[in-house]
């Protein structure tokens, strides 16, 4: 899990992203990510312990449900969080390109975002400046990152719209956000972080506040345009669907914690968490076979951030609980090549022997 | 372009709303003449402190009761009595000297003397005084009636016959003058139009200096005002923390002292002449260079008490907006982008409340024409020159014997003015909002 050798490889800048791609260099990699905020009650740690890596077009999806730290570690990496309130614990590393992201200063950071790292939010609707034309917008990106000239900031801006699709870029590039669509308005936020072809993209769930068919589109553009481009992205997402389309792997977090990572294919047929398997019974699907069964769901709710339990932190909801897990927090362990679970007793088919202690015949109303 | 399509369209809507076109020219007119008098001198102190003719004249030619025409005539002929008898007293003792003394040049300083732009006909001094004896004796007819209002009043015969002797006495007393030339006359006429006041000073004047003065105190008021506000309230919405906290505390402060007695205090306090000469002398007379005179005699110590406390509404209401904004998305995308907190405040959150900064202007335009007018009303406001307020408070006597025409101009020039921006501002709404077809 702490193979930096590759991340000490490229210091490139910006514009100039290579078009290489090499699946074992990491961009990014996070390595025991622990983040908390000082508040009345105390320090309370939302993100305990995260790691994980971030190759070169790589689309990877980080999943977990509400409140898990989805969000503030994708903030961490952006530094966005209150300097006040928020303390990185001292052996957590955010390395892009081996440099140390949480060492960096204000200045430094702001280098950083929108041009190495940038970040595309939930809703489109709001993210665009009401009182500006989105040509403007766009071009404000250039003029604050590069040194382009004004007619090729022009240039750059319709190449821009026109790389996320927007029909007729020169005429659109005059209007407003008002005048868009709920879809065009994401293309565009996406074609402005995508303005200065920066590393990595993380988007935060951008396609919850779309439509179905729009939420498509926009995800077959991004794939599309990691592919050209090299861009790495972490898609933030609760949507198992969202990430079974366009992952290449998968994150999932528990209650501040990373609780598993594998490729897409290997979580979706044989997850290792128990909670990575409840999570997916939990889909709802049609069928035949379906018919008439009730719904599974995860029992229990989330343990609260002011009380972790010391064990395992999704031992009161599972169904393969047995004493350790209470008693003992489970390492990440690796469960095959490219695959991790945070797990004293994985349940994925080479472990088949085991049963669920308290067997609930699921799905038999 | 569509963001041409939406001005134009914007556009169309103004020229259909009736009520905004109408009174965006009001506005218009009363803002060139603003100007007019700013740039220009259309009309200047003097011309509204200056004497023009008879007291307590009504506008537009309306009929006075017999009392008052009786007097505005014996004004006209006094003007000329006085210097002549001076200038007969002279002429009396040069000659008992045995001087050789010409009349023209005691005519010439005669005929110098403008009594409101009039000028007494090219008589010798002997036929001057029998002109002038000839007008005393027909106003002297006058005499045999004792109450003339009442008698005239009480019967329509007795009324005609004071009136035909008004009207030949008053003929008599325009002989003494020499006749205007039409554009001297017409511009007479004007400047009486709306009658004199007590001190026979043009209210016509004195009410087109007074948009000057209403004017430039509803616009630099509102603009300092709102500038203010919106640096302190883009500060403390943005930043936050101890800014905040200061400057909650300073616009508390300043909004738990009543206005009036703020603006009263500032206004006084300007009244001495002590701080003129201190900041006079602390900046080596720049503030004579700059104001040219003495502080209070400008309208500095009203935009002084005016911006110190106005701009509190705006303050609060950029605040909260800012503050809402700071959690915008936009905002966030912008962090996000890695701009500077200066460029998003400035270029982000900025734009985003510069209809608030519109609205409060507008807001305060009003608040601070009508501040002015109960200020100069109470007499520590406008100084010289003339102001609505100053009008309406030398009004006050006038007004319980029934002359009504100085505070008629007054209060109806600034509800004209007032009204029409209220009715534009409330216009501007319907037209700028998208969401209203």
């Amino acid at each position: 899990m702490t193979d930096i050798q590759a991340s000490k490889s490229s210091q490139d800048d910006c514009a100039s992203t290579s078009s290489i791609q090499s699946k074992s260099s990491s961009v990014l990699s996070v390595e025991n990510l622990t983040t908390s905020f000082r508040s009345d009650q105390g320090k309370v740690t939302a993100v305990s312990n995260v790691s994980f890596e971030l190759a070169k077009g790589e689309f990877v999806g980080l999943v977990g449900e509400s409140g898990c730290g989805k969000s503030v570690t994708s903030k961490s990496i952006m530094r966005l969080l209150p300097d006040k309130v928020t303390e990185y614990a001292a052996d957590g590393k955010i390395l892009l390109d081996g440099q140390d992201l949480l060492k960096f200063s204000e200045s430094q950071m702001r280098d950083i975002r929108g041009n190495r790292i940038a970040m595309i939010f939930q809703e489109p609707m709001t993210a665009l400046n009401p009182v500006f034309t989105i040509g403007w917008q766009l071009e404000e990106a250039l003029v604050y990152h590069t040194k382009l000239s004004k007619k090729d900031r022009r240039l750059r801006v319709i190449e821009l719209l026109k790389m996320v699709d927007i029909p007729s870029p020169e005429r659109r590039a005059d209007e407003y956000p008002h005048q868009l669509s709920g879809g065009m308005r994401q293309r565009v936020v996406i074609a402005m972080a995508l303005a200065c072809e920066p590393e990595i993209l993380i988007a935060d769930e951008p396609t919850t506040a779309l439509d179905v068919t729009i939420q498509a589109q926009i995800l077959r553009l991004m794939k599309d345009l990691k592919d050209r481009t090299g861009t790495a992205i972490l898609l933030i997402t609760h949507d198992l669907g969202v990430v079974a389309q366009t992952c290449d792997r998968v994150v999932v977090m528990y209650a501040g914690q990373v609780v598993e990572q594998a490729s897409v294919q290997k979580l979706f047929h044989d997850p290792a968490h128990p909670y990575t398997k409840a999570l997916l019974e939990s889909i709802p699907r049609s069928g035949r076979k379906q018919k008439g069964k009730r719904l599974a769901t995860i029992p229990g709710i989330v343990p609260a951030l002011f009380d972790m339990p010391s064990g395992c932190r999704f031992a009161d909801r599972c169904d393969f609980r047995q004493d350790r897990c209470v008693a003992e927090l489970p390492e990440i362990q690796t469960i095959e090549e490219q695959h991790l679970a945070r797990c004293h007793f994985p349940v994925h088919s080479t472990s088949k022997n085991r049963q669920p202690a308290h067997s609930i015949a699921e799905g038999e109303v | 372009m569509s963001g041409a399509a939406k001005q134009s369209r914007a556009w169309r809507k103004f020229l259909k709303h009736k009520p905004a076109l109408i009174s965006a020219v009001v506005i218009v007119i009363y803002v060139t003449v603003a100007l007019a008098v700013i740039f220009g001198n259309l009309v200047t102190i003097d011309d509204c402190e200056r004497r023009i003719g008879p007291k307590d004249i009504s506008g537009f030619g309306w009929k006075q009761d017999p009392e008052r025409q009786r007097q505005s005539i014996e004004w006209y002929i006094d003007q000329i009595e006085q210097p002549l008898a001076r200038a007969e007293k002279k002429a009396a003792r040069k000659s008992a000297n045995n001087e050789k003394q010409s009349d023209d040049k005691l005519l010439d300083e005669l005929r110098s003397i403008e009594f409101g732009r009039l000028v007494p006909q090219e008589f010798s001094l002997a036929q001057l005084r029998t002109e002038v004896d000839a007008a005393w004796q027909s106003v002297d007819q006058l005499n045999e009636y004792e109450d003339m209002n009442q008698e005239s009043a009480d019967d329509a015969e007795v009324g005609a016959q004071i009136q035909s002797v008004l009207d030949s006495a008053l003929l008599k007393a325009r002989s003494l003058y020499k006749p205007l030339e039409s554009s001297a006359a017409f511009k007479r006429s004007v400047n009486l139009s709306l009658g004199t006041d007590r001190q026979g000073r043009s209210i016509f004047l004195r009410s087109i200096y007074s948009i000057r003065v209403a004017i430039l105190v509803g616009v630099v008021t509102g603009v300092i005002a709102v500038t203010i506000g919106t640096v302190l309230g883009l500060m403390a919405g943005y930043f936050g923390g101890w800014i905040d906290g200061f400057v909650t505390w300073l616009y508390s402060t300043f909004a738990s002292i009543p206005n009036i007695v703020l603006l009263m205090l500032l206004a006084i306090m300007f009244r001495g002449g002590e701080i003129d000469d201190w900041i006079n002398s602390w900046t080596g007379n720049r503030l004579e260079w700059l104001i040219g005179g003495r502080m209070d005699e400008t309208l500095i110590p009203v935009f002084v008490a005016f911006s110190a406390t106005f701009w509190i509404g705006p303050c609060r209401v950029i605040r909260g907006e800012t503050m809402k904004l700071r959690e915008s998305e936009y905002v966030q995308a912008a962090q996000v982008m890695g701009y500077s907190r200066t460029r998003i405040l400035l270029r982000h959150v900025l734009p985003n409340i510069s209809h608030l900064m519109l609205i409060n202007f507008s807001l305060l335009f009003i608040g601070a024409i009508k501040s002015e007018v109960i200020l100069s009303f109470l007499g520590i406001g406008v100084q010289k020159g003339a102001s609505w307020g100053l009008m309406i408070n030398s009004a006050r006597d006038e007004v319980l014997v029934g002359f009504f025409w100085q505070i008629g101009a007054a209060t109806a020039l600034m509800f004209g003015l007032v009204l029409a921006f209220n009715i534009l501002s409330d216009a501007m709404q319907d037209i700028l909002d998208p969401k209203h077809v």
